[in-house]
Parts: structure tokens; sequence; C-alpha cells
């Protein structure tokens, strides 16, 4: 017989990992490394900032790669399959890609996902409104805008938030009231930030609002000048800036920097010293980004890098006769943001608010004669109607349980019923949340003062919901 | 037929390894389960059975002895840096030209401060767990001497002559003046509560001394903390100001022209429902500023920022030309550099009515915050050179020294003090626990509310499920480790679950720690935090006669009418020795109407002297009131029929109480934490 050799059973072993080795080397290359924009053909200069048409969702815009460090190669175009491709949006670990797609002309507009080895791309959402704007949360999660109806009575629509599962399922909606909101980003906090404007009773300047991933804690982060745009996506910087493109009143387009830590009174202009327009800007190396640029109006949108410490503009990065640079974004790793737990609890279907003094505000007056114009009542007010009014304690506070994911207004009285502030934007609250404010204050940079409220010494006041208001006039008509 | 039999062999081992493994596993499934109240916790027996092990050979094998560098002083000429290595118990004499350590000096348990005399010939140092400081004779880098002084010695400044030397207590809650010719105690002048900082200003009329702990009131009331004010040269107190909604006041120091005093400070929302932590809601940060012109006025700044907070603020220092000021954020790893013009200009043009809105302002620090300088884990104690070029960070829980160059405002090398390289699983727990970083924005740290390991004394509404109700007092971390259950209503069976997903939904409301920092907080928790030794109510391990007496009541099985006292209504039914908890819930009858219906832990009675105020919501300002407005149905504790005398001895004996090792260990060599 012909003996074993001890080496024998290696053999097997020694295929496999050859085996493996192969079809690893095999495998299609990675865009690692490479810049993923979006690009158009079309008309980008009349963007309509309430439908998001031509701003958020382009016809006939593509995906396509550029490999920087080979500037001869052609662009690889991504999104053949597609009619119109935009908003792309890389994975923490650089895998992959999200972004807003129709597959042919008057199609909706869903989220799709791309893997960024093998290009092979998967449809995340199937809805009836469009989809844009998405983005990944931690936990293999997504957010992003849908298209649908913000008032029941008036069947006016705009674009509400939600969050899902990156396998479309576990659909989340995280915003209620009638605002709509686009262009999302996560940042390092957790937290989303986005472009909310609100749509009832009448159009207002848009803002950047935030809010946990659940919806919770929706509060101002950013308001610029009036008749200002916010053109695009806002990117967090190592450093702790946050930047991003705004337009003025004249449509001049610049980036715009702000302190994450104080944004609200931080606002730097980066580019006011450039002539021409930025279009949009994401972060590419140390103190630059990818900023799409052109010099006057008439010419394309280009690529090129932007340092933020000196503000100056390089050279071309890529230039295309054809078509404009919209968003670029690097394809790498990056940090994951923190992924926040949640306080909802979709069985209770309440939240409740409470608020420190209706008359906090930035400067404490000791004139008495200010003391008559003093609010003693809350107004809350709903969509079409006034849901409750109350007295305040005596400390001006107020306790309230409110219907969850439902719209409302407050504005404060006097005892003679005359508005002292109001009515406020526009407030919900998530199921089971639980939330304090205050005051109605000028100043967002306040914090509370150490007191314990009257109004917690009792039951929450309860609001009832809109349901429960028509039943309750129902019932008194019979 | 040999083959036959090993084939045999190895497949019964194969099966009896499968029997084993896939129920043994199941079972261990579950108890980790059990244990950790998750589903998906790692199977690693190491978590619970090695790093929170008490065996002496395995604590030997996991963990090291760090020196933890907590504060420090620089020779005049700034050759030599003194620094407090708090867990080994020494002064480390280090050369600053060639950053190494030339001696180690062995002074007495747990050492807080060291100063030097104006010739740079003495150094004194102040030893918290030992009740006495240290004298070192610079020329010959020996101890030469002890001084005794009232409980927990802790900050120190020499009279302008320097021939007082004054020392805080912090257990004492007073401050010490020693007579240097004699060596002696010359008197105790009554301060806050918690002191630990002071300092003299510089015409040396007036002496500051900064508490920790608020003043106890009834919750609702506002918060307010003692600032004393002595007279420097008559040493009698002359003031107590009151400190509005603040406290944690660690550190004091003057400008060099002596129109200002700062301190740090915390500014707490325990009043307000803890519904959330966006914009300031539970605690913020800041400085206290104190005019010493005409106009006196205290007015506090937050040195945080609207989103973004900045921990702990310890120590502080001010530069020689009173320019600067620099604070040490121990629970956000930074000094954060402070114009003091800047804040000058702010105490000018503020009027008084509204200094209240401007310490609550988070804005504001964007006027006089000039940088935020990143430092090694736990900044502490500073020092500045005396040309004020080198700024020197005892960073804690990095064990070396940090250097700050103040002019370019980089940190250079540091100065590595030569401990251990590396970082224990509990040594990582303890930097977890003192940084916030775990918390959203990093508002605050398990220290934050847990200071020396310990509580702070408030009692916080968490807003358990409305807002107005189950109010909570902080309890104290130390030795909790053998006392499960845990949280008042003694709902967490082990830390794992207190510190686990609901924690990081109700209280730090970001992302819950990671399995491996779990572990890691739950070792330190569980065998790094110690209790002082309770020298205040009993120093030498011997009761007192009154102690006796109390002890007697305390276990005692019969009223003063010879009547049986049922079972669950003696002290040691519920608080049996050595743990001083039975470790079960239980209706002593303080159920609050704004409480939810629960059954309530038993605290373990270790060193309870020291953690005021007392009862679940904090009612009970001292132990006296627990039975004499709180007890009146007996169901507490079987006490109404005891004389004032007895209520006396019992409490005396109360007080006596320290840890389990305390009647083996003699407090003076007690063991410091080596974590």
């Amino acid at each position: 017989m012909f003996k074993k050799s001890p080496y024998t059973s290696f053999i097997p072993l020694l295929a496999i990992i050859v085996l493996v080795i192969s079809v690893q080397s095999c495998k299609p290359r990675s865009l690692e490394g490479m810049i993923v924009m979006s690009q158009s053909q079309g008309d980008i200069d009349s963007p309509d900032y309430l439908s998001g048409n031509r701003w958020r969702h382009i016809p006939e815009s593509r995906i396509v790669a550029l490999n920087v460090n080979s500037p001869e190669e052609p662009l690889s175009v991504l999104t053949k399959d597609f009619q119109s491709a935009c908003a792309p949006k890389i994975s923490y670990d650089g895998n992959s890609m999200l972004f807003a797609a129709q597959q042919n002309k008057n199609d909706v507009w869903q989220i799709w996902e791309m893997d960024l080895h093998n290009l092979k791309t998967r449809q995340i959402t199937s809805s009836d409104g469009n989809c844009i704007d998405p983005d990944y949360l931690p936990g293999d999660r997504m957010v992003f805008s849908k298209h649908e109806i913000i008032n029941v009575a008036t069947k006016e629509k705009g674009y509400t938030l939600y969050t899902s599962n990156l396998d479309g399922s576990n659909l989340a909606r995280i915003t209620y009231d009638p605002s709509t909101y686009f262009a999302s980003t996560v940042l390092n906090d957790g937290r989303v930030v986005t472009i909310g404007r609100t749509l009832i009773p009448e159009v207002k300047d848009a803002k950047l609002m935030i809010m946990r991933p659940d919806g919770t804690k929706q509060q101002l982060f950013y308001q610029s000048e009036a008749n200002h745009h916010l053109q695009g996506r806002v990117w967090e910087m190592d450093e702790g800036s946050i930047v991003f493109v705004e337009a003025d009143a004249n449509n001049e387009m610049d980036i715009t920097s702000i302190s994450y830590n104080r944004p609200l009174h931080s606002k730097v202009n980066m580019t006011s010293h450039i002539k021409g327009d930025f279009y949009a800007i994401s972060p590419y190396q140390e103190n630059k980004v990818l900023a799409s640029y052109r010099s006057d109006k008439e010419g394309r949108f280009a690529l090129y890098g932007f340092n933020t410490q000196s503000h100056e503009l390089g050279t071309p990065i890529y230039k295309d006769g054809e078509y404009h640079v919209l968003e670029a974004v690097p394809v790498v790793k990056r940090d994951r943001p923190k992924k926040l737990p949640s306080e909802i609890d979709l069985n209770v279907k309440t939240a409740l608010l409470v608020c420190q003094d209706i008359n906090y505000s930035n400067k404490q007056s000791n004139d008495s004669t200010t003391l008559t114009n003093r609010a003693n009542k809350l107004e809350i007010l709903g969509m079409d109607e006034t849901m409750a009014t109350f007295e305040t304690e005596e400390d001006g506070s107020f306790y309230i349980k409110v219907q969850a994911d439902t719209p409302f207004r407050m504005q404060t009285l006097d005892g003679n019923d005359n508005v002292v502030k109001g009515p406020s934007s526009w407030l919900y609250l998530r199921p089971n949340e639980r939330r304090g404010c205050i005051g109605c204050h000028e100043n967002r940079e306040l914090v509370p003062k150490n007191a314990q409220p009257l109004a917690v010494r009792k039951d929450p006041i309860p609001v009832p919901s809109p349901k429960e208001i028509d039943s309750l006039k129902r019932d008194l008509k019979m | 037929m040999k083959n036959a039999k090993r084939k045999t062999l190895l497949w019964m081992l194969i099966l009896f390894g499968v029997i084993i493994y896939f129920p043994g596993r199941m079972l261990a499934r579950h108890h980790v389960n059990d244990k950790t109240a998750v589903t998906d916790h790692p199977l690693k027996c190491t978590s619970c059975h090695v790093y929170t092990s008490k065996n002496k050979f395995v604590t030997s094998l996991i963990n090291e002895d760090y020196y933890s560098p907590f504060n420090i002083a620089v020779s005049h000429d700034g050759s030599r840096l003194y620094v407090v290595a708090q867990d080994t118990d020494e002064l480390l004499i280090v050369d600053t030209e060639s950053n190494v350590v030339l001696h180690q000096l062995k002074v007495g348990v747990h050492p807080h401060s060291v100063i030097l005399n104006k010739a740079n010939t003495l150094a004194y140092v102040s030893n918290q767990w030992s009740d006495y400081i240290s004298v070192i004779d610079l020329a010959v880098s020996k101890v030469t001497d002890t001084i005794k002084t009232g409980n927990g010695p802790s900050g120190l400044t020499l009279s302008a002559d320097g021939s007082f030397l004054q020392v805080v207590n912090t257990y004492g809650s007073d401050l010490s003046v020693i007579d240097l010719s004699t060596k002696e105690e010359l008197k105790r002048l009554g301060t806050g509560s918690d002191p630990t900082g002071t300092a003299l200003s510089p015409d040396g009329k007036k002496l500051y001394v900064t508490s920790r702990r608020s003043k106890i009131v009834p919750y609702g009331e506002p918060l307010v903390s003692d600032l004393t004010e002595i007279n420097g040269e008559t040493l009698r107190v002359g003031e107590h100001h009151n400190i509005e909604e603040a406290y944690m006041m660690e550190n004091i120091t003057f400008t060099p022209s002596g129109d200002l005093a700062m301190m740090t400070l915390i500014r707490p929302k325990n009043l307000i429902p803890s519904v959330q932590i966006e914009g300031g809601w539970m605690m913020t940060h800041g400085i206290g500023v104190i005019e010493q012109g005409e106009n006196g006025r205290i007015i506090q700044l937050l040195t945080d920022e609207p989103n973004s907070y900045y921990s702990d603020p310890f120590d502080i220092v001010v530069s020689p030309d009173g320019k600067r000021a620099y604070v040490s954020n121990s629970g956000a790893d930074r000094i954060t550099v402070i114009s003091v013009d800047s804040i000058r200009a702010i105490l000018k043009e503020t009027p008084k009515e509204e200094l209240k809105n401007i310490a609550n302002n988070l804005g504001v620090s964007s006027r006089f915050v000039i940088k935020r300088v990143p430092t090694g884990a736990n900044p502490k104690g500073l020092a500045l050179s005396e040309d004020g070029k080198k700024l020197y960070i005892a960073e804690q829980l990095e064990d070396k020294i940090g250097v700050l160059d103040t002019e370019s405002l980089q940190m250079e090398a540091p100065i590595d003090l030569g401990g251990p390289s590396r970082i224990t699983v509990a040594r990582q727990g303890r930097r977890l626990f003192n940084n916030a970083g775990h918390t959203f924005q990093k508002q605050y740290a398990c220290y934050t509310c847990h200071p020396d390991h310990h509580e702070d004394g408030l009692v916080y509404n968490m807003a358990g499920k409305d807002m107005g109700r189950n109010v909570t007092n902080t309890q104290s971390l130390r030795e909790i480790g053998d006392t499960p259950p845990f949280k008042w209503n003694g709902k967490n069976q082990t830390i794992y679950k207190q510190d686990g997903m609901r924690f990081s939904t109700v209280l730090t409301r970001t992302e819950q720690f990671s399995y491996d920092d779990l572990d890691a907080i739950t070792a330190y928790i569980k065998r790094g935090i110690k209790y002082p030794p309770n020298l205040m109510y009993n120093p030498h391990g011997e009761l007192t006669e009154s102690q006796q007496r109390g002890k007697e009541i305390y276990n005692r099985t019969k009223d003063n009418f010879g009547n049986v006292i049922p079972e669950n209504n003696r002290c040691y039914t519920c608080h049996p020795a050595p743990l001083y908890s039975n470790l079960r819930t239980a209706d002593v009858s303080t159920l609050a109407v704004t409480d939810d219906s629960i059954l309530f832990d038993t605290p373990h009675l270790g060193n309870i002297y020291a953690s005021p105020p007392y009862l679940h919501d904090g009612r009970a300002a001292t132990l006296e009131e627990i039975w004499t407005v709180y007890g009146e149905d007996n169901k507490h504790g079987y006490v109404n029929d005891l004389t004032k005398m007895q209520l006396n001895d019992l409490i005396d004996y109360l007080k006596s109480l320290g840890g389990p090792e305390q009647e083996e260990i003699s407090s003076q060599t007690q063991e410091t934490a080596s974590f």
C-alpha cells in the first residue's frame, strides 16, 4: 500500500485557501477612494423649493463614479438602468450607497441601495409618493423624505420624514406637523438635521431643524436670514463645524459654516470673496470639502476642492461640458454616529409637555407696569380650531397631556384673553415622549432655572384630540 | 485493536463534549441573560467571575497599582513638581528638566493637596483618609513630621506671613487653623458642607472656603451652597455667602491684583423633571466670580455651550498677569482657557437684575472662552509655573502630568510618572465613570452626581412615569458590589442591568455602553470604590460607651417594657452585619403620595453618617429625623418606646458603622483602591 504522507491531509485545506483567494481576486473592484457624484444636463436653475422638483429630485439626473487617481479614465455611469438618480449617500463602512431614483419617466421616485463592490442595486421603498433624500442611520436603518398628504382637510401635500430598515421593513413616520422636510443628514451625535419649512397657515422660510431619529425632541438648529434658501444637505466636519450651501436673497449661493456647539450664532460665509455660485459640498480630506462650483450663472457646475481653513478654492477636479456636477461624495469609510435610544412606546397614545414659565423671557423685568401684560392662560391651537384653553399656575408653569403625533401650536393670553405671545411654531410629540421647555423665550440658548414647576405637583391637563373635539361637538348638536 | 479503542475513546469524548456543551451553553446563556437582563451579552465568564472577583490572587493578577496624580505644586524656579499620587499614598518629586521622578515619599492615606512654604523648603501634604498633614523637608526629601487635623483634610493655604496653615476638613465641614510654630491646631472654624477649596487674597486679608454639597433643604426649595468668607488676619468667620442654584464648588483662586476671586461650580437641575438632556435640562457647568470691590457681586457664568458641555470643572488658576484663567474640566478631558478681561467687561455691563439670567445662558461662554485644550484622562489639579509660561495638569487617570505651553496654547509632551502602561478592565471602568463621553452632548458623567464615587446629597425628580412623581435621593456607590438589588425600588438585580439599556434610555440618552465598557464599569463599581475610613465616629475601631449602648438597642429583641419586638421590626433583621442590609425590599411606611406603589430596597448602612439627607426621597435631613419625624408608626424599626437619650445612642452607633472590613482592619493601615 501507498504510505500516506503526514502532509496529505493539508492538501484539501491548501486547495480551499487557493480557491478562496481566487474567488476574492475575481470580485469586482470596489469604488473605494473614488468620488461618486450626481449629474444633470437639465434645468437646475429654477428649483422648486416647495415640491423639491429640480432641486431634491432632478429629472434625468444620473450618478457617476470618478476615479480621481486616473483623471483620463472615463466616468463610470452607475445608474444606467434608471431614468433619473440623485442624492447619493455612502454607508459608514464605505461598502454601499443609498440614492433616490426613478426607473422610468413619470415613475414615482424610490430609495435604492447599491453595493459598491458589484454595483448591484436593490429597491428599498415601494411607495406611492416620491421618496427622496436618504441617509444612513446607525443600526442598519435609514431616514428619508416621503411625499404625502400633510393636511387631511385640505389634501395639501408635503414631504414628511420616515425611517426604515435597509430592507424597507419597519417603516416609521417621524414628523407630524404641517411642514415639508428635505435633505436630511445624520450628525455624529445621532440626531437628524433636516431642512424644514412650515406650510400652514402660510409658507415660511426654511430652517434647519434637528430631532432624534424617532422624531422626538425636534427643535430649531439654524435659521438663516429672510428670503435665504438652504440649498442642500448639511455636512459635519471632523473639527466640529457644520457646512452647507446657502443662497441669499439675490440667489448668490455660498458655502456657509456654523459651529455645532453654537449653531444659531456662529454663521460664517466662507465664500463671500469668491465670485460665482456653489451648488453642494461634502467633506473630502482634512479641512477640505468637495464643492460643485461655477464662476458664472451661464456655465455648468464643475467639481472643485475647497479649503475650509484658508477659504481657498482649488483647481477643478472634474469638469464636464455637458453635465452639471451636483452632489459629490467620496467613497470612504467614516465614523458611525451614535445610535440613540428611543423613549417611544407605540402602545401609549399620549405624550407629556411641561413648561417652566410662560412669561420667562430673555430679560426679567422688575417694572411693575409690565405685570398687566403678563400672561396667565395658555391656548392650544390645532390645525383648524382651539384644542384647549386653561389657566397656568402662579409661577407661569403648565403641564399637559397631548395626543401623540398630533400637531399643535400655543399662544399665551392675559386675564382678558388678549394674546400676549404667539402663536408658536408647530409642535408635535411622539407616543410616550416627555418634553420640557423653559417658556416662550426669544433666546434659545437659555437653560431652565433650577426650580420645580408648580404644575407638576398636579396631574397633567389633558388636551383633547381633534377627534375628541369633533365628537364633543356632535354630542352638543344632538 | 488499539486503533479501534482509540477511536471509540475519541468518539466517547466527542459525545461527552456534545452532551456537556449544548445544555451547558444553554444554562450559561440563561444565567447570563438573568444577570444582564439582555439576551445578547457575550458569554464571557471572565466578565463576572474574574473582573469582579474578590480573591486576592486573582485581583493581584488583573489589577495594577496606579499613581493617579490628583494635585500638584511647582517650585519657584520651576525645576521641581510636587505631585500628589492619591492611589499610592505618595508625594512624587519630579525634575522638570529631565521629566524624571526623583523621589517617591510615602505620606498618609489618600493624600489630597500639596502646598509649599514661601522659601520652598517645606511641603505640606493633606492626607484625607488619615486626618493629618505630612510635613516634608524638601532639602532632604523626607517626611519629617505630621500634624493632626480635623476630618478629611483637603485644601490648604498658608497665612500671608507663613505662620499659620489653614486646612480644609472635607468630612468635618470645617477649617483647621494650624499654628506652625507649635504644630498644634489653634482653632476650628465652621464652613459649608463638604468643603475642599480655599484661597487667600493677595493682601492676606480674606480667606475663602468653598463647599461642594448644598445646604439640606426640603425638596422643592431653592438649592443654595455656602461660600465661607474668613478674615485672613483675625482668622474669624466673616460671612457665609449663599451661592444660589450651584454646588460642587471644588476650588477657588484670586487674581493677582485681588480684584476678583474665581471658583469652579456646577449648576444642577435636580428640581426639574428629568425628561430630556437637550437645552441644559440636567446639568450645567461654569465658574463663579466674586467681585472684591464695593459691589461685591457674585456672578455665575456657564462655561458650557448650547450643544456641548464641559463637565465637572475641578481646578482653576489665574496667570501671573491676571489676564487668563485655566479651568480643568475633569469629565470632558479639557482645559478651558478663559479671558479674565472679558469677564471683567461682562461684570461691568451686566446690571444686577440680569445676573440670574446670565447664569443660565449657554451663549455667554463664547464671549470669554479663548480655547478648549484636550488633555489626558481626567484632568484634576493645576499648577502654573511662576512665570506663567507652563501649566501643569494632573491627569489623574492617565498617570501623567500634562504640560500646556500657555503662549501657543498647545500641549507639550506629558511627563510620564512611570505607572503601569497596561490599562486594566477596572481602570477602563474608572475612566468611563469619570468621563461624560457616554452622556448625550457630554452633559454629565457618573461622577457628576456621584462625586468621590459617593453621592451629591441631592434629590432628583427622575420623572419615572409622570413628571411630578418619584423623586429620588442619590445613593452612594461606595462598597455596593455585594449589596444587590440596586436602585431604590430594587428592580435591578445587577449593575449590568442598572447601567444597561434602560440607563441609556432614561439617563444618559445616548448610545448605551458597549458590552466591553459595561463589563469595565461594572468591575469598577463593584470592586473599585472603597469607603473612606470612618475616622470621625469610629477612629480606633472601638465603640464609645454611647455607641455600645446604641449597638444594644440596634440588636435588641424586647422593648423598654419587656415586650417582644416583632422580628420584622428589629433593626438587625433588615440591616444585619456585616453589610447592614438583608438585600431585600421592604415596606417601611415611607411611600409618598407622589410615589408609585413600590417596596424599597434595604440600603446598606456603611458610612451612613456621610449620606444625608436620608430615606428614598431625602425627606429626612438627619438620621434622627427618620424616627423623630417620619417613624411614628414603628414600621421602620421599633423605636417609639425609646427615650431621647436612647435614640441618641442608637444614632451614635449608626454613625460609627463603616464597611464590612472596618472591624478587621485598622483604619490607619487600610489599603487604598488599586484601580
